[in-house]
Protein backbone atom coordinates (compact mmCIF):
# COMPACT_ATOMS: atom_id res chain seq x y z
CA UNK A 1 0.00 0.00 0.00
CA UNK A 2 1.31 3.43 -0.89
CA UNK A 3 1.48 5.39 2.36
CA UNK A 4 2.15 8.83 0.94
CA UNK A 5 -1.52 9.77 0.38
CA UNK A 6 -2.34 8.58 3.88
CA UNK A 7 0.39 10.76 5.30
CA UNK A 8 -0.89 13.77 3.36
CA UNK A 9 -4.42 13.26 4.60
CA UNK A 10 -3.25 12.75 8.16
CA UNK A 11 -1.19 15.94 7.98
CA UNK A 12 -4.11 17.99 6.72
CA UNK A 13 -6.33 16.45 9.37
CA UNK A 14 -3.86 17.49 12.03
CA UNK A 15 -4.16 21.08 10.85
CA UNK A 16 -7.90 20.80 11.15
CA UNK A 17 -7.85 19.69 14.72
CA UNK A 18 -5.65 22.55 15.81
CA UNK A 19 -7.83 25.14 14.11
CA UNK A 20 -8.30 28.31 16.13
CA UNK A 21 -11.31 29.01 18.31
CA UNK A 22 -14.38 29.35 16.19
CA UNK A 23 -18.01 30.33 16.36
CA UNK A 24 -20.96 28.55 14.93
CA UNK A 25 -24.64 28.80 14.26
CA UNK A 26 -26.41 29.37 17.57
CA UNK A 27 -28.58 26.34 18.14
CA UNK A 28 -30.99 26.16 21.02
CA UNK A 29 -29.70 23.71 23.61
CA UNK A 30 -31.96 24.34 26.58
CA UNK A 31 -34.85 26.56 27.49
CA UNK A 32 -36.65 27.70 30.62
CA UNK A 33 -39.51 26.90 30.60
CA UNK A 34 -38.25 23.73 28.91
CA UNK A 35 -39.28 22.88 25.38
CA UNK A 36 -42.60 21.05 25.56
CA UNK A 37 -42.77 21.31 29.35
CA UNK A 38 -45.73 21.97 31.63
CA UNK A 39 -45.00 24.55 34.30
CA UNK A 40 -46.83 26.31 37.12
CA UNK A 41 -45.79 29.75 35.93
CA UNK A 42 -43.15 31.57 33.95
CA UNK A 43 -41.87 35.01 34.84
CA UNK A 44 -39.06 34.96 32.32
CA UNK A 45 -37.87 33.00 29.31
CA UNK A 46 -34.25 31.86 29.20
CA UNK A 47 -32.80 30.33 26.08
CA UNK A 48 -29.40 28.64 26.23
CA UNK A 49 -27.71 28.51 22.84
CA UNK A 50 -24.69 26.60 21.65
CA UNK A 51 -22.91 29.89 20.96
CA UNK A 52 -22.87 33.45 22.19
CA UNK A 53 -25.62 35.62 20.74
CA UNK A 54 -26.04 39.30 19.99
CA UNK A 55 -29.07 40.56 21.97
CA UNK A 56 -29.51 43.60 19.67
CA UNK A 57 -30.15 41.31 16.72
CA UNK A 58 -31.84 38.46 18.56
CA UNK A 59 -35.37 38.27 19.86
CA UNK A 60 -38.10 36.28 21.53
CA UNK A 61 -41.83 36.49 21.01
CA UNK A 62 -44.51 34.79 23.09
CA UNK A 63 -48.02 34.08 21.93
CA UNK A 64 -50.93 32.48 23.71
CA UNK A 65 -53.45 30.09 22.23
CA UNK A 66 -55.38 31.92 19.58
CA UNK A 67 -52.37 34.03 18.69
CA UNK A 68 -52.64 36.77 21.31
CA UNK A 69 -49.23 38.36 21.80
CA UNK A 70 -47.90 38.36 25.35
CA UNK A 71 -45.89 41.51 26.19
CA UNK A 72 -42.23 40.88 26.94
CA UNK A 73 -39.34 43.01 28.11
CA UNK A 74 -36.20 43.78 26.16
CA UNK A 75 -34.03 40.74 25.48
CA UNK A 76 -30.67 40.66 27.15
CA UNK A 77 -27.87 38.17 27.61
CA UNK A 78 -26.79 36.72 30.90
CA UNK A 79 -23.71 38.76 31.94
CA UNK A 80 -22.10 35.54 33.09
CA UNK A 81 -22.91 33.60 29.92
CA UNK A 82 -23.41 35.34 26.59
CA UNK A 83 -25.00 32.25 25.13
CA UNK A 84 -28.07 32.72 27.35
CA UNK A 85 -30.75 35.04 26.02
CA UNK A 86 -33.22 36.26 28.65
CA UNK A 87 -36.49 38.11 28.42
CA UNK A 88 -38.91 39.02 31.19
CA UNK A 89 -42.57 38.11 30.80
CA UNK A 90 -44.61 41.25 31.21
CA UNK A 91 -47.62 39.73 32.92
CA UNK A 92 -48.73 36.71 34.87
CA UNK A 93 -49.53 33.91 32.47
CA UNK A 94 -52.92 32.33 32.68
CA UNK A 95 -53.23 28.56 32.18
CA UNK A 96 -52.87 27.44 28.59
CA UNK A 97 -50.46 26.59 25.81
CA UNK A 98 -47.88 29.22 24.80
CA UNK A 99 -45.62 29.39 21.79
CA UNK A 100 -42.13 30.83 22.03
CA UNK A 101 -40.72 32.05 18.72
CA UNK A 102 -37.08 33.04 18.70
CA UNK A 103 -34.43 34.23 16.34
CA UNK A 104 -30.79 34.52 17.19
CA UNK A 105 -27.76 36.05 15.60
CA UNK A 106 -24.58 34.50 16.87
CA UNK A 107 -21.50 36.61 17.46
CA UNK A 108 -20.22 35.64 14.01
CA UNK A 109 -23.51 37.00 12.51
CA UNK A 110 -24.97 33.62 11.53
CA UNK A 111 -28.74 33.59 11.83
CA UNK A 112 -30.88 30.83 13.30
CA UNK A 113 -34.50 30.66 14.33
CA UNK A 114 -37.04 28.33 15.86
CA UNK A 115 -40.12 27.93 17.97
CA UNK A 116 -41.47 25.69 20.68
CA UNK A 117 -44.40 25.40 23.04
CA UNK A 118 -44.86 25.09 26.76
CA UNK A 119 -47.95 24.79 28.89
CA UNK A 120 -48.95 26.68 32.03
CA UNK A 121 -51.03 24.32 34.11
CA UNK A 122 -54.22 25.44 35.84
CA UNK B 1 1.25 16.10 -19.84
CA UNK B 2 -2.27 17.13 -19.10
CA UNK B 3 -2.46 14.26 -16.63
CA UNK B 4 0.47 15.63 -14.71
CA UNK B 5 -0.95 19.13 -14.80
CA UNK B 6 -4.31 18.21 -13.32
CA UNK B 7 -2.80 16.06 -10.63
CA UNK B 8 -0.47 18.86 -9.73
CA UNK B 9 -3.36 21.29 -9.51
CA UNK B 10 -5.38 18.95 -7.33
CA UNK B 11 -2.50 18.34 -4.97
CA UNK B 12 -1.57 22.00 -4.89
CA UNK B 13 -5.11 22.96 -3.93
CA UNK B 14 -5.16 20.30 -1.25
CA UNK B 15 -1.82 21.35 0.17
CA UNK B 16 -2.65 25.04 0.12
CA UNK B 17 -5.98 24.34 1.76
CA UNK B 18 -4.28 22.53 4.58
CA UNK B 19 -1.52 25.06 4.89
CA UNK B 20 -3.93 27.96 5.06
CA UNK B 21 -5.98 26.06 7.64
CA UNK B 22 -8.79 25.66 5.20
CA UNK B 23 -9.26 22.93 7.59
CA UNK B 24 -11.88 20.47 6.87
CA UNK B 25 -15.33 21.79 6.87
CA UNK B 26 -18.66 21.33 5.35
CA UNK B 27 -20.97 24.23 5.36
CA UNK B 28 -24.33 24.29 6.91
CA UNK B 29 -27.35 24.07 4.70
CA UNK B 30 -29.74 26.22 6.68
CA UNK B 31 -33.27 26.99 5.50
CA UNK B 32 -35.72 28.41 8.01
CA UNK B 33 -35.57 26.38 11.21
CA UNK B 34 -33.90 23.48 9.44
CA UNK B 35 -30.24 22.63 9.28
CA UNK B 36 -29.67 19.90 6.72
CA UNK B 37 -26.57 17.92 7.66
CA UNK B 38 -23.95 16.91 5.13
CA UNK B 39 -24.72 13.40 3.95
CA UNK B 40 -22.47 10.77 2.42
CA UNK B 41 -24.38 8.91 -0.27
CA UNK B 42 -25.84 11.98 -1.90
CA UNK B 43 -25.09 15.66 -1.51
CA UNK B 44 -27.07 17.97 0.75
CA UNK B 45 -29.09 20.77 -0.85
CA UNK B 46 -27.00 23.63 0.52
CA UNK B 47 -23.94 25.51 -0.64
CA UNK B 48 -21.31 26.75 1.75
CA UNK B 49 -17.69 26.76 2.72
CA UNK B 50 -16.98 23.29 3.89
CA UNK B 51 -14.46 20.51 3.87
CA UNK B 52 -14.95 16.78 4.24
CA UNK B 53 -11.71 15.28 5.36
CA UNK B 54 -11.39 12.44 5.36
CA UNK B 55 -14.07 10.30 3.84
CA UNK B 56 -13.07 6.71 4.45
CA UNK B 57 -14.95 4.04 2.54
CA UNK B 58 -14.68 0.30 2.66
CA UNK B 59 -16.75 -0.61 -0.37
CA UNK B 60 -18.85 -3.75 -0.37
CA UNK B 61 -16.94 -6.53 -2.03
CA UNK B 62 -17.50 -6.32 -5.78
CA UNK B 63 -19.53 -8.93 -7.60
CA UNK B 64 -16.23 -10.06 -9.17
CA UNK B 65 -14.63 -10.39 -5.73
CA UNK B 66 -12.71 -7.11 -5.87
CA UNK B 67 -12.15 -5.28 -2.58
CA UNK B 68 -11.82 -1.49 -2.54
CA UNK B 69 -10.90 1.05 0.11
CA UNK B 70 -11.11 4.79 -0.58
CA UNK B 71 -9.71 7.77 1.33
CA UNK B 72 -10.96 11.01 -0.16
CA UNK B 73 -11.65 14.64 0.58
CA UNK B 74 -13.95 17.34 -0.73
CA UNK B 75 -13.51 21.08 -0.31
CA UNK B 76 -16.13 23.64 -1.26
CA UNK B 77 -15.38 27.34 -1.61
CA UNK B 78 -18.15 29.85 -1.98
CA UNK B 79 -17.58 32.39 -4.72
CA UNK B 80 -20.80 34.34 -4.19
CA UNK B 81 -23.51 33.81 -1.57
CA UNK B 82 -25.20 30.59 -2.64
CA UNK B 83 -22.67 29.80 -5.37
CA UNK B 84 -19.83 27.44 -4.62
CA UNK B 85 -17.13 25.47 -6.35
CA UNK B 86 -16.08 22.14 -4.91
CA UNK B 87 -13.01 20.01 -5.48
CA UNK B 88 -13.00 16.33 -4.63
CA UNK B 89 -10.30 13.75 -4.98
CA UNK B 90 -8.50 11.02 -3.12
CA UNK B 91 -6.92 7.64 -3.27
CA UNK B 92 -8.34 4.20 -3.93
CA UNK B 93 -6.84 0.88 -3.00
CA UNK B 94 -8.08 -2.11 -4.98
CA UNK B 95 -7.34 -5.75 -4.33
CA UNK B 96 -6.49 -6.88 -6.89
CA UNK B 97 -5.58 -3.70 -8.74
CA UNK B 98 -3.37 -1.78 -6.35
CA UNK B 99 -3.40 1.88 -5.47
CA UNK B 100 -4.60 4.65 -7.76
CA UNK B 101 -5.37 8.33 -7.39
CA UNK B 102 -8.97 9.04 -8.31
CA UNK B 103 -10.04 11.48 -10.98
CA UNK B 104 -10.31 15.09 -9.89
CA UNK B 105 -13.93 16.03 -9.54
CA UNK B 106 -15.22 19.60 -9.57
CA UNK B 107 -18.74 20.91 -9.14
CA UNK B 108 -20.16 24.37 -9.56
CA UNK B 109 -23.32 24.51 -7.48
CA UNK B 110 -25.93 27.21 -6.93
CA UNK B 111 -28.53 27.29 -4.18
CA UNK B 112 -31.44 28.88 -6.02
CA UNK B 113 -34.29 28.33 -3.59
CA UNK B 114 -35.03 28.38 0.12
CA UNK B 115 -38.63 28.55 1.27
CA UNK B 116 -37.88 29.17 4.93
CA UNK B 117 -41.40 28.64 6.23
CA UNK B 118 -41.56 25.23 4.57
CA UNK B 119 -37.91 24.31 5.14
CA UNK B 120 -37.58 23.60 1.43
CA UNK B 121 -34.25 24.06 -0.25
CA UNK B 122 -33.03 23.38 -3.79
CA UNK B 123 -29.72 23.65 -5.58
CA UNK B 124 -28.50 22.96 -9.09
CA UNK B 125 -24.98 21.99 -9.99
CA UNK B 126 -22.74 20.96 -12.83
CA UNK B 127 -20.09 18.40 -12.05
CA UNK B 128 -17.09 17.43 -14.11
CA UNK B 129 -15.01 14.37 -13.42
CA UNK B 130 -11.79 15.23 -15.19
CA UNK B 131 -10.31 12.61 -17.47
CA UNK B 132 -6.64 11.72 -17.30
CA UNK B 133 -6.36 12.95 -13.71
CA UNK B 134 -6.61 9.50 -12.15
CA UNK B 135 -3.93 6.88 -12.04
CA UNK B 136 -3.71 3.12 -12.40
CA UNK B 137 -7.12 1.48 -12.18
CA UNK B 138 -8.66 4.91 -11.53
CA UNK B 139 -7.47 6.27 -14.88
CA UNK B 140 -10.09 7.42 -17.33
CA UNK B 141 -9.16 8.98 -20.66
CA UNK B 142 -12.26 11.17 -20.87
CA UNK B 143 -14.22 13.70 -18.84
CA UNK B 144 -17.65 12.89 -17.45
CA UNK B 145 -20.21 15.69 -17.22
CA UNK B 146 -23.09 15.63 -14.73
CA UNK B 147 -25.87 18.17 -14.33
CA UNK B 148 -27.21 17.74 -10.79
CA UNK B 149 -30.31 18.73 -8.87
CA UNK B 150 -30.43 18.57 -5.06
CA UNK B 151 -33.50 19.23 -2.95
CA UNK B 152 -34.34 19.05 0.74
CA UNK B 153 -37.57 19.30 2.69
CA UNK B 154 -37.97 19.49 6.43
CA UNK B 155 -41.30 18.70 8.00
CA UNK B 156 -41.24 21.40 10.63
CA UNK B 157 -44.28 22.96 9.01
CA UNK B 158 -46.50 20.06 10.01
CA UNK B 159 -49.22 20.91 12.54
CA UNK B 160 -48.39 20.65 16.22
CA UNK B 161 -50.69 17.62 16.45
CA UNK B 162 -48.02 15.81 14.39
CA UNK B 163 -45.18 17.10 16.53
CA UNK B 164 -43.35 13.78 16.56
CA UNK B 165 -42.93 13.96 12.77
CA UNK B 166 -41.64 17.53 12.62
CA UNK B 167 -37.96 16.58 13.10
CA UNK B 168 -38.17 14.47 9.93
CA UNK B 169 -36.54 15.66 6.74
CA UNK B 170 -35.89 14.19 3.35
CA UNK B 171 -33.33 15.16 0.78
CA UNK B 172 -32.95 13.91 -2.76
CA UNK B 173 -30.51 14.13 -5.62
CA UNK B 174 -30.69 13.29 -9.29
CA UNK B 175 -27.96 13.63 -11.86
CA UNK B 176 -27.12 12.36 -15.30
CA UNK B 177 -23.50 11.32 -15.79
CA UNK B 178 -22.62 11.82 -19.45
CA UNK B 179 -19.26 10.45 -20.59
CA UNK B 180 -17.31 12.71 -22.91
CA UNK B 181 -16.44 9.71 -25.05
CA UNK B 182 -18.92 7.08 -26.20
CA UNK B 183 -16.43 4.30 -26.75
CA UNK B 184 -13.06 3.47 -25.27
CA UNK B 185 -10.95 0.63 -26.61
CA UNK B 186 -14.00 -0.97 -28.17
CA UNK B 187 -16.14 -0.75 -25.03
CA UNK B 188 -19.24 1.38 -24.60
CA UNK B 189 -19.25 4.12 -21.96
CA UNK B 190 -22.84 4.29 -20.76
CA UNK B 191 -24.68 7.39 -19.67
CA UNK B 192 -26.03 6.78 -16.20
CA UNK B 193 -28.74 8.29 -14.08
CA UNK B 194 -27.50 8.69 -10.53
CA UNK B 195 -30.28 9.19 -8.07
CA UNK B 196 -31.01 8.82 -4.43
CA UNK B 197 -32.62 10.18 -1.34
CA UNK B 198 -32.20 10.34 2.42
CA UNK B 199 -34.60 10.09 5.32
CA UNK B 200 -33.32 11.76 8.46
CA UNK B 201 -34.70 12.41 11.92
CA UNK B 202 -33.05 15.35 13.62
CA UNK B 203 -32.75 15.07 17.39
CA UNK B 204 -31.28 18.61 17.48
CA UNK B 205 -34.54 19.72 15.89
CA UNK B 206 -36.53 17.65 18.36
CA UNK B 207 -34.62 19.18 21.25
CA UNK B 208 -35.26 22.75 20.17
CA UNK B 209 -38.83 22.39 18.91
CA UNK B 210 -40.61 19.43 20.47
CA UNK B 211 -39.15 18.41 23.79
CA UNK B 212 -35.94 18.94 25.65
CA UNK B 213 -33.43 16.08 25.52
CA UNK B 214 -31.35 15.97 28.65
CA UNK B 215 -28.39 14.08 27.19
CA UNK B 216 -25.84 16.38 25.54
CA UNK B 217 -24.81 13.48 23.33
CA UNK B 218 -28.23 12.38 22.18
CA UNK B 219 -29.45 15.83 21.30
CA UNK B 220 -26.70 16.12 18.70
CA UNK B 221 -27.54 12.92 16.81
CA UNK B 222 -29.31 12.61 13.50
CA UNK B 223 -30.23 9.04 12.58
CA UNK B 224 -30.28 8.81 8.80
CA UNK B 225 -30.77 6.29 6.06
CA UNK B 226 -29.52 7.06 2.59
CA UNK B 227 -30.49 5.36 -0.65
CA UNK B 228 -28.04 5.87 -3.52
CA UNK B 229 -28.59 4.29 -6.93
CA UNK B 230 -27.14 4.31 -10.42
CA UNK B 231 -29.08 3.30 -13.52
CA UNK B 232 -27.53 3.04 -17.00
CA UNK B 233 -29.85 4.81 -19.42
CA UNK B 234 -28.03 5.19 -22.74
CA UNK B 235 -25.22 3.57 -24.69
CA UNK B 236 -25.52 0.62 -22.37
CA UNK B 237 -23.61 -2.57 -23.17
CA UNK B 238 -25.82 -5.59 -23.58
CA UNK B 239 -26.52 -7.25 -20.26
CA UNK B 240 -25.60 -4.21 -18.19
CA UNK B 241 -28.99 -2.55 -17.94
CA UNK B 242 -29.29 -3.02 -14.23
CA UNK B 243 -29.66 -0.53 -11.42
CA UNK B 244 -26.99 -0.77 -8.77
CA UNK B 245 -26.74 0.99 -5.47
CA UNK B 246 -26.60 0.86 -1.74
CA UNK B 247 -28.86 1.44 1.22
CA UNK B 248 -26.94 3.27 3.91
CA UNK B 249 -28.32 3.33 7.45
CA UNK B 250 -26.24 5.34 9.86
CA UNK B 251 -26.00 8.25 12.20
CA UNK B 252 -24.60 11.76 12.15
CA UNK B 253 -23.20 13.52 15.19
CA UNK B 254 -23.42 17.30 14.94
CA UNK B 255 -20.71 19.29 16.65
CA UNK B 256 -20.72 23.06 16.66
CA UNK B 257 -18.22 23.46 13.84
CA UNK B 258 -17.98 19.90 12.58
CA UNK B 259 -19.88 16.69 12.19
CA UNK B 260 -19.06 13.00 12.08
CA UNK B 261 -21.11 10.55 10.08
CA UNK B 262 -20.91 6.77 9.97
CA UNK B 263 -23.00 4.60 7.68
CA UNK B 264 -23.19 0.99 6.56
CA UNK B 265 -23.18 0.25 2.83
CA UNK B 266 -25.67 -2.46 2.00
CA UNK B 267 -25.71 -3.50 -1.67
CA UNK B 268 -29.19 -3.69 -3.14
CA UNK B 269 -28.38 -6.62 -5.42
CA UNK B 270 -25.54 -8.92 -6.42
CA UNK B 271 -24.45 -6.53 -9.17
CA UNK B 272 -23.91 -3.89 -6.46
CA UNK B 273 -21.59 -6.09 -4.45
CA UNK B 274 -21.43 -8.70 -1.78
CA UNK B 275 -21.34 -8.28 1.96
CA UNK B 276 -21.71 -4.98 3.76
CA UNK B 277 -19.31 -2.07 3.47
CA UNK B 278 -18.95 1.02 5.61
CA UNK B 279 -18.23 4.70 5.21
CA UNK B 280 -17.24 7.35 7.72
CA UNK B 281 -16.77 11.03 7.13
CA UNK B 282 -15.55 13.95 9.17
CA UNK B 283 -16.89 17.33 8.12
CA UNK B 284 -15.78 20.76 9.13
CA UNK B 285 -17.92 23.84 8.70
CA UNK B 286 -15.53 26.46 7.38
CA UNK B 287 -18.15 29.19 7.55
CA UNK B 288 -18.13 28.69 11.31
CA UNK B 289 -14.43 28.05 11.77
CA UNK B 290 -13.29 31.00 9.67
CA UNK B 291 -16.38 33.25 9.45
CA UNK B 292 -14.46 36.38 8.61
CA UNK B 293 -11.89 35.02 6.21
CA UNK B 294 -11.74 31.71 4.44
CA UNK B 295 -15.25 30.70 5.42
CA UNK B 296 -17.09 33.48 3.64
CA UNK B 297 -17.81 34.05 -0.05
CA UNK B 298 -15.10 35.68 -2.12
CA UNK B 299 -17.64 38.36 -3.08
CA UNK B 300 -20.86 39.32 -1.32
CA UNK B 301 -22.41 40.42 -4.59
CA UNK B 302 -26.04 39.39 -4.69
CA UNK B 303 -26.36 38.95 -0.94
CA UNK B 304 -29.81 39.98 0.23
Amino acid sequence: MNRRPVVRIAAALAFAFVAPAAFAHAQLEKATPAVGATVASASEIRLKFSEGVEPRFSGIALTAEGGAVVPLGQPSVDPADKSVLIVKVGKSLSPGVYTVTWHAVSVDTHHTQGDFQFTVKP
Amino acid sequence: MLFLTWRSVARAIFSVAAALWLSPAFAHAVCGDRIFPATLGIDDPGVGDELALPTLTSQPQGSDGTREFDATFSWTKTILPGLGLSFSDGGAWLRPGGYGWQALDTELKYNFMCLAQHEFMASAGFDVSWGRTGTAAQYSPFNTYSPILDVGKGFGDLPVSLNILRPLAITAEISEAIPGQSWTDGSQNPTTLNWGFTVQYSLPYYNSHIGQISSDFLRRLIPVTEFAFSTPIANVPSGSQITTGTIQPGVIYEGDTWQLAVEALIPINSASGRNVGAVAELHFFLDDIFPNSLGKPISKWGQP
